[in-house]
């Protein structure tokens, strides 16, 4: 198994070369540059400016260049944010975006799971309907819906929480946000526990324990649990990424300095480097997490080999 | 020469007329005991550096923590900066008499070489500031330098000794005082940035000259900025600490008015102005700004080539209707390049817009007709997507379609590949705005003039640009402004774009911030301006 | 010898059953997603909502692009049968609602077959015949959460134009991934159950494997999952909206009406609530009629 991770962690250096090569040239094909604004720059002062970024020189050469920085650690000059290199945007922001999307998946874990397996006992019940009803809010309604209204109850009508910002980790800052996550994730984990503990509960192995007389908060935490995590697993791999890097409805409406809200910009300025150091980012950050999950997969179902 | 005498008259006289510029607190008025401000500023600064500074947002905090030689006071008159007067000594040449207690926020003097050190710098190709040609192509040798035919050191600018500062310019630029109040052309310390290099507008690094020092700068969080105790007019300065949010969202913006985190709102998002007014009488300001919105005409298009086509079009918008009722935030109709309260020109307007709109919707028909357009004919309408935009432009292809009945095909598009389009001219009719960099006719006329980089509609009109030539070289400021408003009516009259409205600033500041005006043109507000009024 | 005989003859009734007795399995599923109450009603409700969306517009007294300067953001009223009042232009909220529902609904409808299909087959091929095949395939995977979508989405427009199917390609390419994960770790596990190695044993071809043994199986988890992915499907529809590719005005879709409505949410609430709990609804039934499907093709439930 350490052999696989160790295979795995490697394979990260191909995988980021693709995605590197296909992002540059997707870049360099989508139309307007980092130097296009509503004042146009004239002639000289673009040719200064792409002088100044290096964008004068043939395309390969620029990747080449940008091959050589990433090499040594350096993610280059931000075209957008002009005073900061994207080394230290990345790491300003993935502090912002961890912490909340990691809490939020910590939270939701433990409530859809729980959901889950209240839903699946009660099957076809009043209450496996009202389970999903309250899991559901989160995939029933859009984020940009939700967000607003409990900023619109909780900040400004009974003011517990501050309506948005962001201050070094304090809690106040974070704890509407990452309600908000969570009730996304939530609705996810939920149905997918839901679903995937009805099914272990029908398989003949479950129903010979019941038929045994064992009581059913037995089977279900010693025996059902644990084959029926195994879909829940496969979601979070998914669900931690986009928490981390998609969260750019919940940085929005909160306006937090995350990870989600630099790659809206960094795509909407064609701020190429930017861009580009968070593919790189994120590629780390979804094969780690995939690795994650795999390897859960193993502690699971001890019959799952690498 | 004696028209320049009475020139340089005004102009002194202009130096001597307006004294202070620091916050000027009425009598009676009671100062909260804390003089702390939270204004948001609609997006994160491109930089601190004032040479590259070119968003709103940028240029907002640049103001705050550089002073150049002359400034914008809140009621947007310009007042002296560093600078305590200023003369123009023959048609092309100014010189400033700088202050003596002007300081840098560290204890060091600010010096004329510190001015001479800041152009050179602005105007530096390695620099590649984006303001460069915009302001260069008014000083000596600016534009040549920006374009690398010439070397900074030979800008025409010049340190006569300590305080005094010599001024060249390529033709009579009668806007001087005006153009110097933009940082880009203001003075930075040579020293901390030798010292720091690329890092040098970071917290502790920043040396600056304004009346307030940077103290804390989390990206897309926040930008904590500390009254400058050095600063020359410091006992001036009544706030202490000003909090600038980069919030770009406007609903994310209104939320944070309303939970008590946030004195400014930067922009109100559109559709929310009537409402927010009725439900914050006291907070809710509203003034016109020196700006147009307007939709470019492709005068290169097989179609909108045709001027009798253009005019047509242009007539049909009932500029009333669409201010009062589909933005509703107290927009100004436009009918002409040249937005009120734009110094150098007056506003031109076409006949028709005082026509009934029964008289003009017949005429416009009769246009078409002569152009050989008939009822159904196609026209495609682009623009960047945007609340604003959209409203605006189903109007439009509204009222295009019920009074000409034409059929717009709209099309939005992210704004990056709406500017490639306008500057490929790979459109027909699109949206566009823009927003004066310094208050003067010119900055408008660079929209409609031959083979100017901001003229997406590519129309030409040698007449008109004969006559802008003929203004720029004219000393007597009545009759350039006689020249520019003609030069101005006479492009307009080609129809070569299709002017909308007049921006205001429609926003939500506490009322219990001080020293806010509706007469600041340029929406300029220094943080040296503003108080907070016990409440 | 005893366990792998039984598994033999799992494998083998369950190929025999799937000739033979299809008719009467997908009978017992259709009773079995009649028991679920919830599930029913969710159906006739969505049922309802399609035909409202299909044939409202065509009866209704308004039409979707008509402005109205005298009718502009008036709330909901029976003057002039502005039932679900109107938006800052004046035009007619029920109308514009039921056509968004048409663009949404169809959106919804062919981007989740076309993002569950490839993703099924992604997942159960990476999964079920693991190694440097997995590897690679999963890798593709990884990239693709990494490419940034608003890319893909502008270049698809640039070089392609717009058009309704080149909507759902994109937002199919976006959201087949997640599916590709849950089914690949599903697979890994029904890989190593007895009846596909007895399977393996009696020589029955890879994809035949795949397709007749494990997909099967997966059945339930995917339904699920493709429920958890039709929102996303449907609001990424506004986001394609917003950079050229989606829907364009006058045309709507319920993702560009909410993304409205939350704008004005204060001022005119109505904006946000009806098409909002359109969806809302929509996407409730949606989850329900997953999990009484789930229920119903359980392949253990019998």
């Amino acid at each position: 198994m350490w052999s696989y991770a160790l295979r795995r962690i490697l394979s990260t250096i191909p995988t980021i070369l693709v995605v590197i090569t296909v992002c540059y040239l997707m870049l360099h094909l989508t139309p307007g540059g980092p130097f296009d604004s509503e004042r146009k720059v004239s002639a000289a002062v673009l040719a200064n400016l792409q002088a100044k970024y290096h964008l004068d020189m043939p395309l390969w050469k620029q990747y080449l260049y940008y091959l050589n920085n990433l090499l040594h650690g350096d993610l280059g000059a931000s075209f957008r944010y002009a005073d900061w290199s994207v080394n230290d945007l990345v790491a300003r922001a993935l502090p912002v975006s961890l912490s909340i999307g990691g809490i939020s998946m910590i939270i939701s874990i433990v409530i859809g799971v729980a959901l889950g397996i209240v839903a699946a006992l009660k099957q076809n019940s009043l209450v496996d309907y009202f389970v999903m009803l309250l899991g559901n809010v989160g995939s029933a309604f859009p984020s940009f819906v939700i967000g607003p209204v409990l900023i619109l109850v909780f900040a400004i009508w009974v003011k517990w929480f501050p309506a948005g910002g962001w201050d070094e980790f304090s809690p106040k800052y974070m704890i509407l946000p990452i309600v908000l996550l969570t009730f996304i994730n939530v609705s996810t984990i939920g149905r997918v526990m839901r679903g995937s503990l009805i099914e272990v509960m029908n398989t003949n192995f479950i129903r010979t324990a019941r038929a045994k007389g064992l009581p059913l908060r037995t089977i279900v935490m010693r025996h059902a649990i644990r084959p029926a995590l195994l879909p829940v697993v496969s979601v979070l791999g998914p669900l931690a990424i986009s928490s981390i890097t998609a969260a750019i409805v919940t940085e929005t409406v909160f306006s937090l300095p995350g990870i989600g809200k630099l790659i809206v910009n960094g795509a909407g300025n064609r701020d190429y480097t930017l861009v580009l150091g968070l593919v790189v980012l994120v590629t780390v950050l979804a094969v780690v997490l995939n690795l994650l999950v795999d390897l859960a997969y193993a502690i699971l179902d001890p019959k799952i080999r690498y | 020469m004696k028209l320049s005498m009475k020139l340089i008259a005004g102009a002194v006289a202009l130096g001597f007329a307006a004294m202070s510029g620091a916050a000027v607190v009425p009598a009676g008025v009671k100062l909260a005991a804390k003089q702390e401000l939270i204004r948001n500023n609609g997006s994160e600064p491109e930089s601190l550096d004032p040479a590259l500074a070119e968003s709103v947002g940028a240029n907002n905090i640049a103001r705050d923590l550089f002073e150049g030689l002359t400034a914008n006071d809140a009621a947007g008159k310009i007042v002296p900066g560093v600078a305590e007067s200023w003369k123009q000594t023959d048609p092309t040449t100014w010189v400033f008499k700088l202050r003596k207690n002007a300081m840098w926020s560290n204890g060091t003097p600010v010096t004329a070489d510190d001015f001479v050190y800041g152009w050179q710098r602005f105007l530096d190709p390695k620099t590649a500031s984006p303001y460069a040609s915009t302001y260069g192509i008014f000083i000596l040798n600016g534009l040549a330098i920006t374009e690398g035919k010439k070397q900074p050191s030979e800008l025409g600018i010049k340190a006569i000794d300590k305080y005094t500062l010599e001024v060249k310019t390529e033709g009579p630029v009668g806007f001087m005082a005006d153009l110097v109040s933009n940082t880009q052309l203001g003075p930075v310390n040579k020293a901390a940035i030798e010292k720091f290099g690329k890092d040098w507008t970071k917290p502790g690094n920043l040396v600056g000259n304004g009346a307030y020092v940077l103290k804390d700068w989390q990206v897309n969080s926040k930008l904590v900025l500390e009254k400058n105790p050095k600063y020359w007019d410091a006992k001036a300065v009544v706030l202490n600490k000003v909090t600038y949010l980069p919030v770009e969202d406007g609903n994310t913006d209104v939320k944070l008015f309303q939970s008590g985190e946030n004195d400014w709102v930067y922009q109100l998002p559109p559709g929310t102005y009537d409402q927010l007014k009725t439900e914050f009488p006291k907070d809710i300001r509203n003034a016109p700004m020196l700006g147009l919105r307007y939709y470019s005409f492709n005068n290169t298009d097989p179609l909108m080539k045709d001027i009798r086509v253009r005019k047509a079009l242009s007539m049909v918008i009932d500029r009333d209707i669409l201010a009062s009722k589909v933005t509703a935030d107290g927009q100004v109709p436009a009918y002409g390049v040249v937005v009120k309260g734009t110094a150098g020109a007056d506003v031109t307007a076409y006949d028709w817009a005082k026509w009934p709109m029964a008289k003009r919707v017949a005429e416009a028909k009769k246009l078409l007709a002569q152009a050989g357009v008939k009822p159904g004919t196609k026209i495609k309408f682009s623009y960047n997507t945007s609340e604003y935009h959209k409203k605006m432009a189903i109007f439009a292809a509204s009222e295009w379609k019920t009074k000409l009945g034409l059929d717009t095909e709209m099309e939005n598009m992210e704004f990056k590949v709406l500017l490639k389009k306008r500057h490929d001219g790979d459109f027909q009719i699109a949206r566009n705005g823009w927003v004066a960099d310094y208050n003067d006719v010119t900055t408008f006329l660079t929209l409609v003039q031959c083979d100017s980089d901001q003229n997406d509609n590519k129309n030409c009109n040698k007449k008109g640009d004969e006559l802008i030539k003929q203004a720029s070289t004219t000393l007597d400021p009545v009759k350039r402004k006689t020249l520019m408003t003609q030069a101005a009516k006479v492009i307009m009259d080609d129809y070569p774009m299709l002017p909308l409205l007049q921006y205001t600033v429609p926003r939500l500041v506490k009322s219990y911030v001080g020293g806010y005006t509706k007469t600041n043109s340029m929406d300029r507000f220094r943080d040296k301006d503003l108080y907070i009024i016990q409440h | 010898m005893t366990k792998k005989n039984a598994a033999l003859v799992e494998v083998l009734q369950t190929s025999v059953e799937a000739q033979i007795a299809g008719r009467s399995l997908w009978k017992d599923a259709r009773i079995r997603f009649f028991r679920n109450k919830a599930a029913v009603i969710s159906l006739v409700v969505l049922t309802l909502v399609a035909l409202a969306c299909a044939f409202g517009p065509m009866v209704l007294p308004h039409s979707y692009e008509d402005t109205d300067w005298n009718a502009m953001g008036i709330g909901p009223s029976f003057h002039d049968w502005h039932l679900f009042g109107t938006d800052e232009l004046g035009r007619d909220l029920l109308v514009r609602t039921l056509i968004g529902g048409r663009i949404s609904l169809v959106i919804g409808l062919l981007a989740t077959i076309a993002s569950v299909s490839v993703g099924i087959v992604w997942g159960a091929t990476a999964g079920f015949i693991g190694g440097k095949v997995d590897s690679v395939m999963m890798r593709v995977v990884d990239m693709l959460y990494a490419i940034p979508y608003l890319l893909i989405a502008i270049l698809m427009v640039t070089i392609f134009g717009r058009n309704f199917s080149l909507v759902v390609l994109t937002i199919s390419i976006f959201s087949w991934m997640d599916m590709a994960r849950v089914v690949r770790g599903q697979t890994l596990s029904i890989k190593s159950k007895e009846f596909i190695e007895a399977a393996r044993a009696i020589g029955v071809p890879t994809w035949r494997i795949i397709f007749q043994h494990v997909v099967p199986n997966l059945l339930g988890i995917v339904v699920i999952y493709t429920t958890v992915t039709v929102p996303g499907v449907i609001l990424t529809e506004s986001v394609l909206s917003f950079l050229g590719l989606g829907v364009q005005e006058p045309m709507t879709s319920w993702g560009v009406l909410i993304e409205d409505g939350t704008n004005v949410m204060a001022a005119t609430p109505w904006m946000i609530l009806f098409p909002g709990a359109a969806l809302s609804i929509t996407l409730y039934c949606a989850n329900y009629i997953g999990d009484g499907l789930r229920d119903a093709l359980d392949p253990k439930d019998r």
